[in-house]
């Protein structure tokens, strides 16, 4: 590529290659002494936890019970929400870093919305459900609005907050801010030189986002994409309130074992989290291999 | 170019913020927002009950002095899942650090019964500030904690004037409070108050009730199921006629599936929940005070359904003598009095009663509860295990796709 | 300068980019917009803010004058929330905590994500495995789990206030390993660390002088954005915060939830006004010097 290749010998490592490898794992020694003393431990404490019965004793009754009741059920809609909330997120939330990084839009926008991006990624809970309740819910100002301006009953379209789809909604607000301020980064990696040359070639806008820039940001979009999905998975104080006892998740499940008025049996609590971080490495595992066969498109 | 004086300003910038982190962090002087009034604020849903010593018919508490002295060496009660709201709670504990100068600290006080219990077994060896030294908790936790070896046994002074059926004859756990649930209605939003659970089917209320939890997790919520049992045909023994009753109440098109709160309730999304009287009551106050919705709490006329709240001490309190000191401010006349100021019926209201130590005026605003029923611990486990065991099978919405 | 590249300009690669940028590309419509843009960034808007407002609205409707209908908008809930001396305290602990673990955050990923990437590709799976883990972890666990191993001897940290302020600042430093993770693996993939390393090294340069001066630089973007999400993480962070050490924002948030009714709308928009400010402030703050982004080394 460069001429800083040509003229400048590969230069090895001023330290010798022995002390080079010992210098390696040094370097990301820092990381896994954090992950062991605030994740591992913890994990593994919940790993132990999930075998201890409700009696005192220790079995596998709890990954038995996971078969039952509502548990899979509950796991089954977790992974509808969050993988649609993930979907819909990944895509309009790219076409809004997109729309102010590429779109040629006044300056201020990309900043504001980053910063927007910034706080509403985090806006969840009793405070976000409530702000849908006021907007969508049976008196809420979009309703009356709909109803009174143009006599739409959104009732009657059988659309209810309450739903699997006003979840998904909900969810949406913190799913397309997150996926802008990951995907801003890989966006702007986009070179200008690269659509010039394509430009100059002869190639449509369409034709350079399909076999040029997409390509390229596709490990990074599949990548958000999964980081949507877990965001999604884990989230409980939304759908608590939301839910009100009609769609089981998974979280749910957890936090009522945890923290319910009855029937407190964290042992299954436990059980459950094991069956979300199951969930969760084996998307890990498939946007893995995804990565690796898209990656070849960034060898440069 | 700039890259030194990047450094530099980031250097200066870290240790700025480590110095005001270790400044100005919490000190031992810092209580959790939980913990002390602030200033200026009025406790909502109480009547002002600042009155002097001579126009009450009860006498002010007053602590024994080898326990206070006890009590003052350690310094603090760490109280759990106690919101300001809740029985006039915010009271009791302002009074309590007035008449003995220790420090509150409130732990968690949106927490549930489980999650007390959880906080003693966490904290087991911690004397931090994260472990409880009293519970307040279900009826149906009191024996399960006994059971665990979580809680230890004191009987408080006024302990003969408890009633049997609600206390644990070794003195583990005892009766605090107790509160009958009852309609809380937003009458902007519904002109025609409903009198009766049965008026819940009604199909003029459409899309206006809820439930204020998830009724296969919440204690509030499970009971209001099992309460509507009683008027539904079915009795303290059989909880599931209550469970037919809410499918019937979703299949009038009534039933709003979130949680009711006071947000929701005020803004006429969820006219009409079921709680327990002192909160219902509470509620009510704060919203005439606050511009809220104008609010009518009532008693059903039939199916009353009482449910008590028990306190303990746990057995790995980090502060033991402050913990019994408590229980004795709680236990007295004045203690008891100020859980009726927020419309709880305290345990020893009975015999207040019959010794004529409550005002004239807090027993006028206390709801009529009579005929209420009170469920055995065992009627509770059972009825609980039913309700949560089938509410998904019988009533549930089924959302899956 | 537009499109905002944060690819360093060195060698003959740069000088031929930064001439086409001075010549300006033919089809440059500056400032005017593509009409997708405009139509995506409104439909954003629209969804972003019309519950913002519904929030608004309702917490307009408290009064002061009570068991009157409100007439005129009337600020008392939000007059109420500036009255409550634990909104200001709970809000700054948590921006101070929020900061620091940031700092932190940036301190332990940056050289792990940049080593991966330079030396040791083969530990790239297992690194963003552990990344990840904290989405998998509910906090409603991890804050048990964190008590039970921390709060016992030997390794009692919780006895002190300061100590279990420094658990809570070390449990968010988990929590945002997955977003700073993501937005530095990103940025970096951007820049050719490769060359960009060798550069520096055959100018003389140590590993500390490489990661301080040529690779946090050229950083920038993609640590504000891991630096936005870890703020926001932390300012609304509820269930660790409440076990740990109430005395953050969100756990005053969710107890206010309980015991009023028009406070908590009024506070859930004045907070996230307050930290929208906070992260302009941040980006001000980071963009400072100007957009261009420089090597180490003289020039």
């Amino acid at each position: 590529m460069s001429s800083a290749e040509q003229t400048t010998p590969v230069t090895a490592p001023k330290r010798p290659a022995r002390t080079a490898s010992t210098w390696s794992w040094l370097g990301v020694l820092p990381f896994f002494l954090w992950a062991v003393m605030f994740i591992a431990l913890p994990a593994a404490f919940l790993f132990v936890g999930s075998f201890l019965l409700r009696d005192g004793s220790v079995g596998l009754q709890n990954y038995a019970d996971l078969t039952t009741g509502a548990i899979l059920p509950a796991f089954a809609n977790s992974i509808y929400l969050s993988f649609f909330s993930a979907l819909i997120g990944a895509i309009f939330g790219f076409l809004l870093a997109a729309a102010v990084i590429l779109g040629n839009l006044p300056r201020f926008m990309r900043s504001a919305l980053m910063t927007f991006s910034g706080v509403a990624s985090n806006f969840a809970g009793v405070p976000l459900a409530l702000a849908f309740v006021f907007t969508l819910g049976n008196l809420g100002l979009v309703t009356k609005m709909l109803a009174e301006t143009f006599g739409f009953n959104l009732r009657a379209t059988g659309f209810s907050l309450y739903s699997m789809e006003g979840l998904i909604l909900v969810y949406l607000y913190f799913q397309f801010p997150l996926m802008v301020l990951v995907i801003a980064p890989s966006i702007d990696g986009l070179r200008r030189e690269w659509r010039e040359a394509a430009e100059n070639l002869g190639a449509t806008p369409y034709q350079f986002w399909r076999k040029v820039a997409l390509p390229i940001l596709m490990p990074s979009i599949l990548g958000a994409g999964i980081l949507l999905f877990g965001n999604a998975f884990g989230a409980q104080a939304t759908a608590f309130q939301l839910s009100g006892g009609t769609i089981p998740l998974a979280t749910l499940m957890i936090s009522s074992q945890m923290s319910g008025d009855v029937l407190f049996n964290p042992g299954l609590g436990y059980a459950v989290a094991m069956g979300m971080v199951a969930i969760m490495a084996v998307s890990i595992v498939a946007y893995s291999v995804l990565q690796r066969r898209s990656e070849s498109w960034l060898r440069r | 170019m700039t890259t030194h004086r990047l450094q530099a300003r980031l250097i200066t910038l870290g240790t700025a913020i480590v110095l005001v982190v270790a400044a100005c962090g919490p000190s031992g002087s810092t209580t959790a927002p939980g913990g002390t009034t602030p200033a200026g604020t009025q406790p909502a849903g109480t009547q002002p009950a600042e009155t002097t010593g001579a126009d009450l018919p009860y006498d002010l508490w007053v602590p024994d002095p080898q326990l206070l002295a006890d009590a003052q060496a350690e310094g603090t009660i760490s109280t759990i899942a106690l919101p300001a709201s809740w029985c006039n709670y915010e009271e009791v504990w302002t009074t309590f650090i007035d008449r003995t100068g220790l420090t509150y600290n409130g732990i968690t006080p949106d927490a549930g019964s489980a999650e007390e219990l959880q906080a003693i077994e966490a904290n087991k060896e911690n004397p931090g500030l994260q472990a409880p030294d009293v519970l307040d908790i279900g009826l149906a936790f009191g024996p399960q904690a006994k059971d665990a070896g979580l809680i230890e046994a004191y009987k408080v002074s006024t302990w003969d004037s408890i009633p049997d059926d609600a206390k644990d004859p070794d003195g583990f756990w005892y009766g605090d409070y107790y509160g009958v649930l009852a309609f809380e209605v937003n009458t902007e939003v519904i002109t025609d108050v409903p009198g009766d659970w049965a008026d819940l089917k009604d199909p003029q209320y459409a899309n206006s009730i809820a439930l204020p939890g998830d009724p296969r997790l919440s204690s509030q919520a499970i009971q209001t199921v099992y309460a509507s049992a009683l008027a539904n045909g079915g009795s303290l023994d059989d909880a599931a006629p209550g469970l037919q009753f809410w499918k019937d109440v979703v299949e009038a098109g009534n039933f709003v599936p979130t949680i009711a709160n006071a947000g929701t309730i005020a803004q006429g999304e969820t006219p009409i929940t079921i709680r327990w009287t002192y909160n219902a009551l509470a509620n009510r106050d704060l919203s005439a005070e606050s511009g809220g919705a104008p609010i009518e709490v009532v008693v059903p006329a039939s199916g009353r359904f009482a449910g008590v709240y028990v306190q303990a001490i746990s057995a790995y309190a980090p502060h033991p003598n402050a913990a019994k000191l408590w229980m004795e401010f709680l236990y007295s006349d004045e203690g008891q009095n100020l859980w009726l100021n927020g419309y709880c019926h305290p345990i020893r209201y009975q015999d207040l009663v019959d010794n004529d130590k409550v005002p004239a005026e807090q027993l006028a605003q206390l709801p009529d509860v009579e005929g209420a029923v009170f469920p055995s611990l065992d009627q509770v486990t059972s009825a609980s295990e039913l309700i949560t065991a089938q509410w998904d099978s019988v009533v549930g919405v089924d959302v899956a796709e | 300068m537009s499109g905002g590249g944060s690819a360093p300009p060195f060698g003959p690669l740069g000088v031929m980019r930064s001439w086409l940028r001075l010549s300006g590309s033919p089809r440059a419509r500056r400032g005017s917009g593509a009409w997708w843009a405009w139509l995506v960034v409104i439909l954003g808007i629209l969804y972003f803010f019309v519950p913002l407002a519904a929030t608004l609205e309702f917490s307009l409707r408290a009064c002061a004058p009570p068991n009157q209908p409100c007439t005129a908008p009337d600020f008392s809930a939000y007059a109420n929330t500036f009255d409550d001396p634990f909104f200001f305290s709970t809000l700054a602990f948590s921006f101070v905590v929020g900061l620091v673990t940031i700092v932190i955050s940036l301190l332990i990923i940056v050289p792990t994500a940049y080593w991966v990437r330079l030396r040791v590709p083969r530990l790239r799976p297992v690194v963003e495995f552990v990344t990840l883990l904290p989405f998998v972890i509910p906090p409603v666990v991890l804050v048990f789990g964190l008590i039970r191993i921390y709060s016992r001897p030997p390794l009692l940290v919780t006895a002190t206030n300061f100590g279990s302020v420094a658990l809570l600042v070390a449990a968010y430093v988990v929590l945002s390993f997955p977003y700073m993770y993501r937005a530095v693996d990103a940025g970096l993939a951007a820049m050719d660390v490769r060359v960009l390393t060798e550069a520096a090294q055959s100018m003389g340069a140590g590993w500390r002088k490489i990661l301080w001066s040529v690779i946090f630089p050229n950083l920038r973007t993609a640590a504000l954005s891991g630096a936005f999400l870890t703020l926001a993480i932390v300012v609304g962070e509820f269930t660790i915060g409440n076990f740990l050490a109430p005395y953050g924002f969100g756990p005053y948030i969710s107890l206010l939830g309980r015991d009023k009714i028009f406070e908590p709308a009024a506070v859930s928009l004045i907070s996230f006004g307050l930290t929208w400010l906070a992260m302009i402030f941040l980006a001000l703050v980071g963009r400072g010097r100007g957009s261009r982004v420089q090597v180490a080394g003289a020039r």
